[in-house]
């Protein structure tokens, strides 16, 4: 069902139906990863590029729906080129800090998806405010124009505790 | 905690409080109260209500960014003036919240009959017997109405972040999360006479004597410095008046003291109780006297004696109140700079080749005691006058309270300072060069054939012989005699005409910055009038003539502090000058060889004067080095990729490095460069243009390269730590002046693909 949405997405899991999990529970699927990305400030950023990746710890905010988030990133940066090249980026978000003495309880979410740069509009104000919200510091970087704010379209989220539990969950789809 | 009981406690009731909430002032004023002393009254706003109005306006995280973006450690204290510009703008922009603010006005409604307060800061730690200054937080009197109060209260909790506090703390910064300040708000009590009385003199705290200091009207004319106090040395013991110094209050001191003897034994008793109270020898702020007296704050005596080494105390000087920054205004406008321009010009018209071996050792010294007369005079008051920008900064921001914090900049703009008359002249000359090709080709050809031995006069004379050739050379020499009569790196400036060419014929050609120019300019783009109607309209036509007075001595500031820089290099290219001479002569008798007398320089000035005067003086062991190029060690596997400093200027190009150190150096730029700096001065702004950014490793948004850069749309980024050693000539960086970012190497990055 997911190709049906993203064609060239490749399937990185056991395909599991989209909106599957149960999303209406609290300890569902969907809200210990919305938990997650609300509560965690920070992120990885994986790029690529020539074949070769690279990571970047960028500050974001995902969207309630969890269809996408937004990061920014001053445009004379590697990451920022590395995405001008190519968009399918994936970005984790993991809570190790806060049980350094026990790996089993570390949670962590792989998104992939696809990443774009936001032009001067709506959706780049939208995007900058909800940024802005959650990182006040941000406000004068966020406004330089010399800063590129990109939105990642979520395709899948990969959410792994207990060490090695994985399950997959797919934000948009019939089920969502 | 964080309810309006744990916000407020009022100075009646507070001695029970931990002084951790309501901070060392407060805790003093309400101890002096239950010991019976006479304090206003008033409330105490607690830590918690400003942890309350941080946490709630989001305002931890932004101070966290300002201070934590680059280590405080290498940051100038002009790079800390900006830092707390920008906390104290946010906190301005912040808004109390309405529970909060009804607390305070329940509070304040508690004293009906106070017509004006005072809002002073009361951090835990402050006033306390073991810090060794005061002075680094805000106090602001005579406010009036709840809407002045909560003004000055966000004034006053700003003030925690102040510059002098972020000074004081650069070794051990406060946690911007943790750190809190209480407020005290007292009724101000307006009796008089007021001053101050210290229970030791604080320049030596063995003295057997207290100081009182005594004004008519506020206590705040006196520690502002607008009125001249009278002042007693009291014995400690006895209560004996040992002194009486009457204060100059009109045109001459006053004839009967301002206080009697009975008013003078109740201080005296009043500092005896409190010294004895607090365990600590007191300096207090009192009002009314005798039986009417009112101590309105209390804290230990801190040191008089400063380290001569600690730069912090002199910072903490240059922080000028309005009176001393207009008398300032006055003599350094009106006598110094005049003086100074007038003592340049007689020594560049004298003619030293005719003075005998004596005459120009007396005129070498004569010259530099003129120079050391006057680099006194600049740190003594041209330093200090210079904070009449920084005035204004404060002012505009707290009158108009701009989104930007440095929008007052633009009423900087376009001031007549003499580098900018010598840019533009040598700006007309290269657009005259320009539309003159024969004169053009010809000294393109002599630069380009140049060698070591080049006679300039030559050069000069076979010009002159081209159409319109003569007219160049008149211009330019009197260039050279006029405005490149400077020292640069201790170097005199005309001495190389041909340094100056190279930058000329460049100065025709337009600049090209690759990156940059999509990006549209930040913030208020509005013209130097129309930031001026902004200023005036804020301050209304009550305070039109404080607006005026502040942006007039703001602008002369401004202007001062660029043309007392050339004025004194000037005065040292005058004694280099002279210095030059004596080194020839001693040269042409075979005494000093050619490798030492070409380095002549002002700091051998002693022994040129003593082998002119006595053909017996030694003249082969003067300390003259080598400037060495002094490189850190770098480490093989390591090298910046990334270099953060402050955005000065906005714009984003790219180009290759070149260093400017020295007067050699300002020749060799070439168009097109990154202007990489230790910090630009008015001595070599007229290469400025050619720059396609700027990179220095002073900071700050009000030094001479930033305006410089802003004025010419330069993309500037200040405050890199080491830039000069950190960069080396033709590296490719992109200097983003938004961010305040120096990227190293292109920015087509080579990725890691295996290869190695």
């Amino acid at each position: 069902m997911t190709g049906h949405h993203f064609p060239d997405e490749p399937l990185l899991a056991t395909e599991i139906e989209p909106g599957h999990s149960s999303t209406d529970e609290p300890n569902g699927l969907e809200a210990r990863i919305r938990l997650l990305l609300n509560t965690e400030p920070f992120a990885v950023l994986c790029t690529q590029g020539q074949g070769q990746p690279y990571g970047s710890v960028v500050a974001f905010a995902a969207s309630s729906d969890l269809t996408a988030l937004a990061f920014s990133t001053p445009v004379t940066t590697r990451k920022y080129r590395l995405l001008t090249e190519g968009d399918r980026i994936a970005v984790v978000v993991d809570n190790r800090p806060r049980h350094r003495e026990d790996m089993t309880q570390v949670e962590a979410v792989t998104l992939t998806g696809r990443a774009r740069l936001l032009p001067q509009g709506p959706e780049r104000e939208q995007w900058a405010a909800a940024l802005v919200s959650r990182h006040a510091y941000l406000k004068t970087f966020i406004a330089a124009p010399t800063t590129a704010l990109f939105c990642v379209d979520i395709v899948r989220c990969l959410y792994v505790t207990r060490f090695q539990e994985v399950h997959q969950w797919i934000p948009t789809g019939p089920g969502s | 905690m964080d309810t309006d009981r744990s916000w407020i406690v009022t100075l009646a009731d507070a001695d029970a409080v931990d002084p951790a909430f309501i901070g060392n002032k407060a805790a003093n004023l309400a101890r002096l109260i239950q010991a019976g002393h006479h304090v206003p009254d008033g409330f105490c706003l607690t830590t918690a209500a400003y942890q309350r109005f941080i946490r709630e306006q989001g305002l931890g995280p932004i101070i966290q960014m300002e201070l934590r973006r680059k280590p405080l450690a290498t940051m100038r204290w002009e790079e800390l003036w900006d830092v707390a510009l920008r906390i104290r703008s946010a906190f301005l922009s912040a808004e109390i919240d309405d529970d909060l603010s009804h607390a305070i006005e329940v509070a304040a409604g508690k004293f009906p009959g106070a017509r004006s307060w005072v809002v002073r800061s009361s951090a835990p730690g402050e006033d306390s017997s073991l810090r060794s200054f005061a002075g680094l937080h805000e106090s602001i009197v005579g406010v009036c109405g709840l809407e002045e109060i909560r003004d000055a209260v966000r004034k006053v909790w700003a003030s925690l972040w102040s510059d002098a506090a972020l000074l004081y703390g650069q070794e051990s910064p406060l946690d911007p999360l943790q750190s809190a300040m209480a407020v005290v708000i007292q009724e101000r009590v307006e009796a008089t006479p007021s001053g101050v009385a210290f229970a030791r003199d604080p320049r030596d705290q063995r003295s057997s004597y207290a100081i009182v200091e005594a004004v008519p009207g506020y206590c705040s004319d006196l520690v502002d410095g607008v009125v001249d106090p009278d002042r007693w040395l009291i014995h400690r013991e006895s209560g004996a008046i040992a002194q009486w110094k009457p204060g100059k209050r009109g045109q001459a001191e006053e004839t009967a003291p301002l206080l009697s003897e009975q008013a003078l034994h109740a201080l005296q008793k009043s500092l005896t109780s409190i010294e004895s109270l607090f365990g600590w020898a007191p300096d207090i702020e009192w009002t009314g006297c005798a039986n009417e007296l009112t101590i309105l704050q209390a804290r230990p005596i801190t040191s008089g004696k400063t380290d001569p080494a600690d730069p912090r105390a002199w910072y903490l000087s240059l922080k000028l109140g309005p009176n001393v920054l207009r008398r300032l205004a006055t003599l350094v406008t009106e006598t110094r700079i005049p003086q100074l321009q007038a003592d340049g010009e007689r020594l560049m018209d004298e003619v030293l080749e005719s003075l005998d071996d004596q005459e120009l050792a007396d005129t070498i010294e004569t010259r530099s005691s003129i120079l050391n007369h006057w680099k006194k005079i600049y740190r003594d008051e041209f330093i200090p006058f210079a904070d009449g920008v920084r005035h204004l900064g404060r002012y505009y921001n707290d009158t108009v309270r701009p989104d930007d914090p440095y929008e007052f900049v633009g009423l900087l703009k376009g001031q007549p300072m003499l580098a900018s008359q010598r840019n533009h002249k040598l700006r007309s000359l290269a657009d005259w060069v320009k539309t003159h090709p024969e004169v053009e080709t010809a000294l393109k050809r002599y630069l380009a054939e140049r060698s070591a031995d080049f006679d300039w006069t030559q050069a000069y004379q076979s010009i002159a012989q081209l159409s319109a050739g003569a007219e160049f050379v008149e211009q330019f020499k009197a260039l050279l005699a006029k405005d490149m009569d400077i020292v640069f790196g201790e170097e005199r400036l005309g001495d190389h005409p041909e340094r100056v060419l190279r930058t000329l014929l460049q100065l025709g050609q337009p600049v090209s910055r690759d990156v940059g120019n999509d990006y549209p300019v930040q913030g208020y783009t509005g013209s130097v009038a129309e930031l001026e109607k902004r200023l005036f309209d804020a301050a209304g036509s009550e305070k039109l003539q404080e607006a005026r007075e502040i942006l007039h001595i703001g602008r002369l500031s401004w202007k001062l502090r660029d043309d007392d820089n050339l004025l004194v290099a000037r005065l040292e290219s005058q004694l280099l000058r002279a210095l030059r001479l004596g080194a020839q002569r001693l040269m042409a008798s075979g005494r000093l060889s050619e490798k030492v007398g070409e380095r002549v320089r002002e700091k051998v000035t002693s022994r040129v004067v003593d082998a002119l005067r006595d053909p017996n003086a030694p003249c082969s062991d003067w300390p003259i080095e080598e400037t060495s190029e002094e490189r850190p060690p770098l480490q093989s596997r390591e090298s910046a990729r990334q270099l953060i400093g402050q955005p000065a200027a906005p714009g984003v190009a790219s180009g290759p490095v070149c260093r400017v150190r020295n007067a050699l150096d300002l020749g060799r730029f070439r168009q097109g460069s990154v202007l990489v700096c230790d910090a630009i001065q008015p001595m070599m702004t007229h290469i400025v243009p050619l720059a396609t950014a700027i990179i220095e490793r002073r900071g700050g948004m009000l030094i001479h390269g930033a305006i410089i850069a802003r004025e010419l749309r330069i993309p500037c980024v200040n405050g890199i730590d080491r830039a000069v050693e950190v960069l080396s000539d033709d590296e490719w960086v992109t200097v983003d002046g938004y961010l305040g970012i120096v990227t190293l190497g292109h920015a087509d990055f080579d990725l890691e693909t295996g290869s190695n």
